[in-house]
């Protein structure tokens, strides 16, 4: 028994000390979530709230717990007049985590629940603590998967960045304007072709925006 | 002479007087032309495609009746009307504004509008940005515009002098794909002639009457002392293939004719009204065709010499120039090029072909639109847009544009240019999304590294202030577990262990399959280990257990990948637990017996036999 959890624990620190190698290289030059909160903040003091959003919705993707981060998007999005998101029980619960976290959490689960399966084969002996551990490894994958299951549709959105930008029926310069979108809307995006992409705002509301008049959240 | 008589002839007197006077006044015409006091023309020089203005001043309010004069390559169009009143004297005192519009570059002549009154000279210059210096194609010198002559000028009356039809060309040599202007004229005796049939057609030469215009203009025109009321037809002809084209024009008509001899015709004449005469005189109606005098048109091949790579086949005078919709753009953003190509010809030729790719822009198909300033579509302005997309940011120049036609005035191929455009593209807002605004406030930027201390400024009302910069920072918005070393992370460690666990699971059925567990081999070992007890229990105590622990260590160590050696206590606890009890109990009694010298009893012979083989069938606790 000592020897599984003793091979588990030698697996964790070789994924440990391989990760930190990794971001210790990375560290150099990257997003912050402090950083993007500030630059937002100031976006929005220049009087750009299709800006302000947009790196308000990526300091979230960083910091999705942060209580600022979500105060001063809600802020700017009822200034300029786009209606509030209200998320979910779920969505609250599955962001508390950090993605960042979330990530070491997926890892450490893996490791518990391979160890504790393993263990399970070499000795009849704690067998309760072997379905501890199987419950445990499981809740902490699970809270990587819900993150990501939140977070993954935040990272296929685009920011309206230019006021009246027309939403078109056509991928193309002259095609046919359906209705037209105030800087600062979130679409969703769905395709893309040439200089266009092709957007939903609702989910009967799709469209093509030109590329140019859009960010999207993940750089 | 009777007084009756007398009475009578002074009465006959009397009524031929009164006759005559009714008739002269019948005579007249319905309405008197109104006196022309004056008529200017504003500018006398101009280019083509532009207007002047002629202003007609006449005495009394009826200035709709003054007949605008008629010259070939000249459009008369009345553009305003105004009437002043003398208080002073009460005269009524109207001014006509009309738009004269050439439809050609030449000299006119505008004959005079009244006997007091002069005739007035209107200069219409070619209007060419950039002409192409390549010499002439042809020696000979170019065709020259005489536009006021007719091919036939004369006016042939037809259908017992009721009618007649009017063919009037350019009187030059034209080319292929040249918009001819022709005018067409109709004219109809009052009261001659009762209706037109159908509109004017085409007799011979190869053409087609296009564009001819809807509603003809009106006219009366007085001939051999006749009114004729003339309907007039503006329409161009445009020739495909070189030669010598005669050709005339043919109208259905209804006229009345008089039945009455021609010697009595004259006191029709005395009549003047056509009204009295056919009053006076019965008449047959026909229907009839009448024609123009044939007309000929030669047309001239256009020359090979000296033709640019990119002529298209546009004929005629035209000038081009071109706009964007914005100099400052940002990238990505669509920006609208508009070329306008002016002038007079066949437009239909004109194509975007100048509109290409450009390097270091997305280009997309031009759409054209044509504007014209006259009812032929000879004149005009054709305006094509196309989208543009900069690619690059920085100080863009759209290369100057270059159309070539035939220009028929001077015989020769001509290149107009526009003028180069330049715009100041930006970076797209997305590329700039992450570095700090040029105005306000300037807080961290996304940058980890760069990333300052947080913004002094004071947050907006409502708003939560700045952060402090944390060390930490992220190579990529994506959460950490979407991305590739975590993705091979989670790979590693789940086949790792999967791999591990299935290989533990085939290495413990294995040690299973081992011992012969079931079938005839599996209770023939087990029939031979119950003998083997048996006889070793009758040998002695410690005979039985020393058999029996060395049966249960071979079948544990193959089941555990452990030697026999291995196989004692505390193995059996860390194995199996609580378990193991009996295992435990019979190693432990064996050693006792070893020992102590301690004989059980048969029923415990049994029982630790029974252990040994449930061991051997697979029902044990390992």
């Amino acid at each position: 028994m000592i020897k599984c959890y003793g091979l588990g624990a030698v697996m964790l620190a070789i994924v440990v000390l391989a990760a930190g190698a990794r971001a210790q290289s990375v560290t150099a030059a990257g997003f912050s979530a402090e950083g993007l909160y500030n630059l937002a903040n100031s976006y929005d003091r220049a009087g750009k709230p299709g800006m302000a959003i947009l790196n308000y919705e990526r300091a979230r993707l960083l910091a999705p717990n942060d209580p600022d981060i979500d105060a001063n998007l809600q802020a700017v999005r009822l200034a300029s007049g786009l209606p509030a998101e209200q998320p979910a029980w779920f969505e609250r619960a599955a962001t508390l985590i950090r993605p960042a976290v979330a990530a070491w959490l997926g890892v450490l689960g893996l490791l518990v629940v391979g160890v504790s399966a393993l263990c399970g084969l070499r000795t009849m002996q704690l067998a309760w603590l072997r379905r501890v551990g199987l419950l445990l490894g499981l809740l902490l994958i699970g809270s990587t998967v819900a993150n990501g299951l939140v977070l993954w549709p935040r990272l296929q959105r685009a920011i309206v960045l230019v006021t009246g930008t027309p939403v078109r029926a056509t991928p193309a310069p002259l095609g046919e304007s359906l209705f037209t979108l105030p800087e600062g809307a979130t679409v969703t995006m769905l395709g893309e072709h040439q200089d266009f992409v092709f957007v939903q705002i609702k989910p009967e509301t799709r469209g093509w925006v030109a590329r140019a008049r859009i960010a999207t959240v993940v750089p | 002479m009777k007084p009756n008589e007398r009475l009578g002839r002074q009465v006959s007197t009397w009524l031929a007087v009164l006759m005559s006077a009714v008739i002269a006044l019948l005579a007249l015409p319905v309405h008197a032309a109104p006196q022309v006091l004056s008529a200017t023309l504003n500018p006398s020089e101009i280019t083509i495609g532009h207007t002047a203005l002629l202003t007609i001043t006449t005495l009394g309010s009826n200035a709709d009746d003054v007949l605008l004069p008629f010259v070939g390559g000249l459009e008369f169009r009345t553009v305003s009307q105004s009437r002043r009143v003398d208080t002073a004297t009460g005269a009524t005192r109207t001014t006509l504004v009309v738009r004269v519009t050439p439809q050609m570059a030449a000299t006119f002549s505008i004959p005079p509008l009244a006997a007091n009154l002069g005739p007035l000279t209107l200069t219409v210059d070619p209007d060419r940005l950039v002409v192409d210096a390549s010499p002439l194609p042809h020696k000979t010198a170019p065709p020259r515009v005489v536009p006021r002559a007719m091919a036939d000028g004369g006016i042939q009356l037809m259908a017992d002098g009721a009618a007649f039809v009017r063919l009037g060309i350019p009187r030059r040599q034209a080319y292929v794909g040249e918009n001819i202007p022709i005018e067409i004229e109709v004219g109809g005796r009052a009261g001659a002639v009762t209706s037109l049939n159908g509109l004017p057609t085409l007799i011979g030469g190869d053409f087609t009457l296009d564009n001819l215009s809807r509603q003809p203009e009106r006219a009366i025109r007085s001939i051999d002392g006749r009114q004729f009321t003339v309907l007039i037809w503006h329409s161009v002809i445009a020739p495909v293939k070189q030669g010598v084209f005669p050709f005339s024009v043919e109208v259905p008509l209804t006229v009345k004719f008089s039945t009455r001899p021609k010697a009595e015709a004259r006191f029709d004449a005395l009549m003047g009204d056509p009204f009295l005469q056919n009053y006076f005189g019965p008449t047959v109606t026909k229907e009839v065709k009448i024609s123009s005098p044939r007309a000929e048109l030669t047309v001239l091949a256009l020359p090979t010499e000296n033709r640019p790579a990119d002529f298209s086949g546009a004929v005629g005078t035209f000038a081009i120039s071109s706009e964007l919709s914005a100099v400052e753009a940002a990238a990505g953003d669509p920006l609208n090029l508009r070329l306008h190509v002016t002038g007079s010809g066949n437009f239909d030729r004109v194509d975007a072909a100048m509109l290409g790719s450009l390097p270091g822009w997305k280009t997309y198909p031009p759409r054209s639109s044509f504007k014209e300033s006259d009812t032929l579509g000879d004149k005009g302005e054709k305006i094509f847009e196309q989208t543009l997309i900069a690619s690059r940011p920085g100080v863009q120049t759209l290369p100057a544009l270059a159309f070539s036609f035939f220009d028929p005035s001077t015989g020769r191929y001509a290149t107009v240019r526009s003028a180069p455009l330049t715009v100041t593209i930006a970076k797209s807002l997305a590329d700039t999304s992450l570095t700090a605004p040029a105005s306000g406030a300037v807080a961290g930027v996304a940058d980890g590294s760069a990333a300052g201390a947080a913004s002094g400024d004071a947050p907006a009302a409502g708003m939560r202030p700045d952060h402090v910069l944390s060390a930490s920072s992220a190579d990529s918005l994506r959460p950490p577990y979407l991305r590739a070393p975590f993705l091979a992370t989670y790979s590693l460690l789940s086949v790792g262990f999967s791999a591990a666990y299935l290989r533990m699971r085939r290495r413990a059925t294995q040690a299973r399959r081992v011992a012969p567990r079931t079938g005839r081999r599996a209770a023939k070992a087990i029939a031979q280990t119950r003998a083997q007890l048996q006889a070793a229990a009758a040998q002695s105590p410690q005979a039985f257990f020393a058999s029996a622990r060395r049966t249960l260590q071979t079948t544990l160590a193959a089941l555990w990948q452990l030697s026999p050696e291995e196989i004692n206590v505390q193995a059996i606890d860390v194995r199996l637990g609580a378990a193991g009890r009996e295992l435990r109990e019979l190693f432990e009694l064996a050693d006792e017996v070893r020992y102590s010298g301690r004989a059980p009893s048969a029923a415990d012979y049994s029982r630790w036999t029974q252990v040994v083989v449930n061991q051997l069938n697979g029902e044990g606790a390992a």
